[in-house]
């Protein structure tokens, strides 16, 4: 590959994630809307929220790093996308692999967390301490299931992951290989994207969002670009590792979006529950699942 | 479903681009519209819901009449909204609440004065103990009157209000900066004179160049007689050696 | 004389000439620059450190009953050397000013305190260049010696502390006395190579003894799992500098010494073969669970403190596990990523030391519920701290990562996901605890009383900004290390590490730290342009915040620092007290009472008549049987 086209793979990964996340994030309001027998928003909600945001006329910092970690929850996620291949574009998936990935992916809630320190709210703070219990919790059986795929195709290298199932065809899949690690990842997945019933750190009518507490304007527009990423991120990983990656756009776009559907859909039936028992279902079924599924393949 | 909402009377359909004041730039023009058309699709509500009021607004906002389709959403902090909501009567120890949230939110921002109560007191006329009249302590841009309005009221007032926004007419949020001194000379009259709140209005009025001749005034001098200071701790960025132990 | 002889004939004369200049205030520039030109007299071996000359010896040699003891410089020696020196240099740079006079003033002796520092290089150099078991035990006991001199200089806890390190580190060394008696039964030497050449022919069970004894005595030093008690309170109270120093290093030497006897001399290969539960558990495996422990236990004792600096002892004990458990799986990956976690602990544990110690000088506490929002008053330390906690939780784009990530890919290729679990777990406690120090420091509502405080002094900045930037560099250009690394492999006959510049190029999935920095600050920059297109923004006093229409107020203090974690706590805490403090308190009990007799000999009665019945009756049981 040139360096030319890299470059604008660089520049191009990020953009279609971010129009890709959009989309979900529409999803998301859609599905809950159905599911509560209402209409939900237009279109093109997801970017009137956005440029609104970013066009409020007043924006209220409470200082340097609470601009600073905006920036890097944003930015964190803009490098993933780089490290993630989707059809046709392969990035840096070969500089990092997929635990460099599991690891960039944090910097977006330090970034959060650090951003969220700075404005001195408690509602803030108590968030940011459940966010990451909550990220102890699932990033347990997260991580598992991430040593069983990387052993699995003998490789950390997400492109020869992509690679290794498309070659085998559906029957090849790492939902097919490994249903159990499958399963735990889906499980954990409802952590990672942070939905009900693991959404305690967000808590609107008891902590008022909690990281996002003191969030306006601009700050807040960042944290649904965010979103955006975020929700992408996830999809496209789950993808990678069970579902065959993607050859082409038309495949794989229904798959990471109905990956995204599952918690979304779990996520409005469902109430909150509180951080000990995230921290307990967390460890316990999902763990379970993920040790039963690699004793599988590791025989 | 859909019929009802299409009886909600509204004054007129979207204009979109007409703002009072236009730019040379015919480029910065159409992105003002966009911005204002964004900011009449995406409104953040935070209701304070004081009284009676509210128990319209769960209608509204659910299956029945969904008002998400509009692009209305609940938020919880000021910080994140962009319209305030009050339902019912504003007792004086509550109207310091109201006043403190709607100076914490990022402008523009708009506020609704929902039942009768708001209006003039309502019900509660004759009370010692409730602000009666809240356009007096904050620019109102749309009020719902009725005791109380039913669900369609209040959707047909959010829609006036997103023709207003779009069209570029709701910009009471100025006024506030603009007019600060008669707006504080009257939470004085309520509170006392050491009233104050955590938000310098004043110093955000300099910073985004509201100030007009009435932003200050005999009130403003009677607050910066009893204000404790509001300065943003700044970083200090020096690195000194003292030699005393 | 050979660059080893002059090395530690500088070092020695360093301690002399600190002695020399006394209790003033140049003592410590003085010793900084000596600290400088053992710097410069080590780069001048540093054809060690690139592989390209396999030892240097030193010329001093002695014979004993017989016995040979020399010393020589080897890749791994270099390594550490450069680590000790370096941490050395910083930190009585640090200690050189302010500081300095501040505990002049207080009462504190500065003649003692560079005399200590100064004694624990030279001993630590002389454990490093130790080119036989006889001088490895020697350097040994002089390197207990010189921290416990360091420790008792601080606080009457952590003196407490300090002598229940004594009494681990007397039954450590008679451990490895034990264990070198057994050696010397068997091989008929105290050479390293006779021990190799012995090994293969050695009955399970001794080896077994052998190991056992070894990793006693030098676990001691490392604070592994059982004999961690004594480390977190007595470094947590030596004085700022030396606690730094004491962090970033000195319990590495206890790892030095594991490696130069589990890998190089006995062989990881051979500890796999010693089967405690067949097929299923090895000694291999045991240590390699010992060191996990290790991790998980003191990482989750460290989310519990609420006092900084013991936060951070307690996550120095709990990246020793990381080290251990790389260098135990023994393939190149992993055994690159132990060592190399080794300096990468050592700049990223000083430099929270010293922004600890630099917030200490300037609030007078390092408790975290007394601090916050000093980013606004001490921007370079906030920042300096950001970057060590980044490296301490291992996230990229800082050095920490790489070393966590070249262990994590050693365990995946291995096959252990109970070894790689646990030391992920081991990371995750750090974020959060890592996260509760910075947020209880430097971010959140910034006192009333912390209002006027100032940035630390020059002479403190100075060494807490070299080390941040080697933080950063070396995360950004991890090949720097790696080649250091690769020969210290060479040296104790590990399989070498592959690298380049940027990291580990491999076809089954590598890691290329200058594409992902590079891509994560690029992210950054378009964050940042993201974010500056949105309107302007006006900054708000503290007080401005929402609380639920509550109208805040200076005197009443609206912040979030005590039980940070009350959920997590909710749920793992009742652990904590039933087999955690169970095991801690029977530990602790039989520890003070042997600590206490320990006092007795030390203080009193005629200690060396009770060492050499010790002694005696332990060659006894080991001759005997």
């Amino acid at each position: 590959m040139s360096p030319g086209e890299l470059i604008i793979e660089l520049f191009l990964m990020p953009l279609v994630a971010f129009v890709v996340g959009l989309g979900m994030v529409l999803m998301y309001r859609r599905i809950g809307a159905r599911i509560q027998r209402r209409v939900g928003p237009p279109f093109f909600q997801p970017i009137y929220d956005i440029i609104k945001l970013y066009g409020k006329h007043t924006q209220i910092s409470h200082g340097l790093i609470h601009e600073i970690g905006i920036i890097m929850a944003v930015g964190g996620y803009v490098a993933a996308e780089t490290l993630l291949p989707v059809p046709g574009m392969s990035g840096l998936a070969d500089k990092g692999g997929v635990v460099t990935l599991a690891y960039v992916m944090m910097i977006p809630s330090l970034g959060l967390a650090l951003g969220v320190g700075q404005c001195a709210n408690p509602n803030g703070s108590i968030g940011i301490s459940r966010a990451l219990t909550a990220m102890l919790a699932y990033d347990i059986p997260f991580i598992l299931v991430i040593f069983g795929a990387a052993y699995v195709y003998g490789t950390t290298n997400l492109a020869d992951i992509i690679a290794i199932q498309q070659q085998q065809g559906p029957g090849g899949w790492g939902i097919v290989q490994m249903p159990l690690l499958a399963l735990a990842a889906l499980l954990s997945l409802q952590g990672i994207m942070g939905k009900q019933p693991f959404e305690i750190y967000i808590a609107p009518a008891e902590i008022a969002t909690g990281p996002m507490v003191e969030m306006s304007g601009k700050f807040m527009g960042g944290l649904f670009v965010m979103q955006c990423f975020q929700l992408y991120t996830v999809g496209v990983l789950y993808t990678t590792l069970f579902l065959g990656g993607g050859e082409y756009w038309l495949t794989f776009l229904p798959k990471i979006f109905s990956v995204v559907a599952i918690p979304m859909m779990i996520a409005f039936v469902f109430p909150r529950y509180r951080t000990e028992d995230v921290i307990r279902l967390l460890w316990k079924w999902p763990v379970l699942i993920a040790l039963t599924g690699l004793a599988v393949v590791l025989r | 479903m859909s019929n009802e909402l299409e009886n909600i009377p509204i004054r007129q359909e979207l204009e979109v681009l007409q703002s009072g004041q236009k730019r040379t730039n015919p480029l910065a023009n159409v992105f003002d519209g966009l911005v204002k058309f964004c900011r009449s699709r995406s409104m953040f509500m935070l209701h304070y819901c004081t009284g009676c009021g509210a128990i319209e607004l769960p209608p509204a906002m659910t299956s029945r009449f969904d008002m998400e389709r509009l692009g209305i959403q609940p938020m919880v902090t000021p910080r994140q909204a962009d319209i305030l909501l009050i339902t019912g009567y504003v007792s004086i120890k509550t109207l310091k609440r109201i006043i403190l949230t709607y100076e914490q939110m990022g402008s523009p921002k708009y506020v609704i004065g929902i039942c009768s109560c708001t209006v003039n007191g309502g019900m509660y006329w004759q009370s010692y103990a409730t602000a009666k009249v809240l356009r007096d302590y904050l620019p109102v841009d749309v009020y719902i009157a009725g005791c109380m309005p039913r669900p369609e009221a209040v959707i047909s007032g959010l829609r006036e209000l997103m023709e207003d926004i779009s069209s570029g007419r709701a910009e009471s949020w100025k006024k506030y900066y603009q007019h600060y001194d008669y707006y504080l000379g009257n939470q004085q009259k309520l509170f006392g004179e050491d009233w104050q709140t955590p938000t310098d209005i004043i110093a955000e009025a300099r910073h985004y160049d509201l100030m007009t001749e009435h932003t200050l005034g005999e009130h403003t001098a009677l607050l910066e007689k009893h204000q404790k200071p509001l300065e943003a701790l700044e970083m200090r960025l020096s690195v000194k050696d003292k030699q005393k132990v | 004389m050979t660059p080893l002889d002059q090395l530690l004939a500088l070092s020695a004369l360093t301690v002399v000439a600190v002695w020399l200049i006394g209790n003033r205030q140049v003592t410590g520039w003085n010793a900084t620059i000596l600290y400088a030109a053992q710097g410069v007299l080590l780069m001048m071996m540093s054809d060690l450190g690139y592989g390209e000359v396999q030892s240097i010896a030193s010329s001093l040699t002695f014979k004993v009953l017989g016995h040979g003891l020399h010393w020589r410089f080897d890749g791994l020696s270099w390594f550490f050397a450069l680590i000790t020196i370096g941490a050395a240099f910083l930190a009585s740079w640090f200690a050189s000013g302010e500081w300095g006079q501040r505990y002049r003033a207080a009462g504190g002796s500065l003649r003692l305190f560079h005399v200590a520092l100064a004694l624990n290089v030279f001993s630590m150099l002389v454990l490093l260049a130790s080119g036989d078991l006889l001088s490895l035990f020697i350097g040994w006991e002089l390197v207990s010696w010189a921290s416990f001199l360091i420790m008792a200089l601080g606080s009457a806890t952590a003196t407490r502390y300090a002598m229940r390190y004594v009494t681990y580190a007397f039954a450590g060394a008679m451990a490895v006395l034990m264990a070198l008696v057994m050696v010397y039964t068997r091989s008929g030497s105290f050479e390293f190579q006779d021990f190799r050449d012995a090994v293969p022919a050695m009955s399970s069970g001794s080896l077994w003894m052998i190991v056992i004894l070894f990793v006693a005595g030098f676990g001691v030093k490392m604070a592994l799992i059982p004999f961690h008690l004594w480390q977190a309170k007595a470094y947590a109270e030596t004085p700022g500098p030396g606690a730094a120093f004491l962090g970033a290093i000195s319990s590495r030497m206890g790892l030095f010494a594991l490696v130069v006897v589990l890998v190089q001399l006995v062989g990881v290969e051979r500890l796999a073969d010693l089967q405690l539960v067949f097929p299923f558990f090895s000694a291999r495996d045991l240590l390699s669970w010992l060191a996990v422990l290790t991790l998980i236990f003191a990482t989750f004792t460290a989310l519990r403190q609420h006092d900084a600096r013991r936060l951070l002892a307690w996550h120095g004990i709990g990246q020793g596990g990381y080290m251990l458990l790389g260098v135990l799986i023994a393939d190149d990956l992993g055994s690159a990523g132990g060592l190399m976690h080794v300096f990468n602990h050592a700049t990223y544990q000083a430099v929270l030391f010293m922004t600890v110690t630099a917030v200490i000088h300037r609030t007078g506490t390092s408790d975290l519920n007394k601090l916050g929002g000093l980013v606004t008053r001490m921007p370079l330390s906030f920042v300096a701290m950001l970057i060590g906690i980044i490296g301490l939780a291992g996230l990229p784009p800082m050095n920490g990562f790489v070393s966590k990530w070249l262990l994590y890919r050693a365990l995946i290729i291995d096959g252990s996901p109970l070894l790689f679990l646990g030391s992920v777990v081991g990371t995750l406690g750090t974020i959060l605890s890592v996260y509760k120090l910075i947020h209880n420091t430097f971010l959140g509502q910034l006192r009333l009383e912390h209002v006027e405080v100032e940035e630390a002094p020059s002479s403190m900045i100075w060494p807490m900004m070299i080390l941040s930037t080697i933080v950063f560099v070396t995360g950004y250009f991890p090949g720097l290390v790696l080649d250091w690394v690769a020969s210290a492999q060479a040296a104790v006959g590990l399989p070498v590490l592959a690298h380049n510049l940027g990291g580990v190029p491999s076809h089954k999935g590598g890691l290329d730290m200058i594409w992902v920095v590079s891509v994560l600050l690029a992210g950054f920059g378009i964050g940042a342009l993201v974010f500056f297109s949105g309107g302007r923004s006006k900054r708000v006093h503290q007080l401005d915040n929402y609380a639920g229409g509550h109208f805040l107020t200076a005197e009443t203090r609206y912040q979030y620092s005590d039980n940070f974690y009350p959920g997590l706590m909710h749920l793992i805490g009742p652990w904590y007290r039933k087999s955690f403090r169970w095991l801690e308190r029977g530990f602790v009990s039989t520890v003070d009472t042997l600590s206490q007799a320990m006092q007795g000999f030390y203080r009193v009665v005629h200690p060396s008549f009770y060492l050499l019945v010790a002694v005696v009756s332990a060659l006894t049981w080991v001759v005997a049987r």
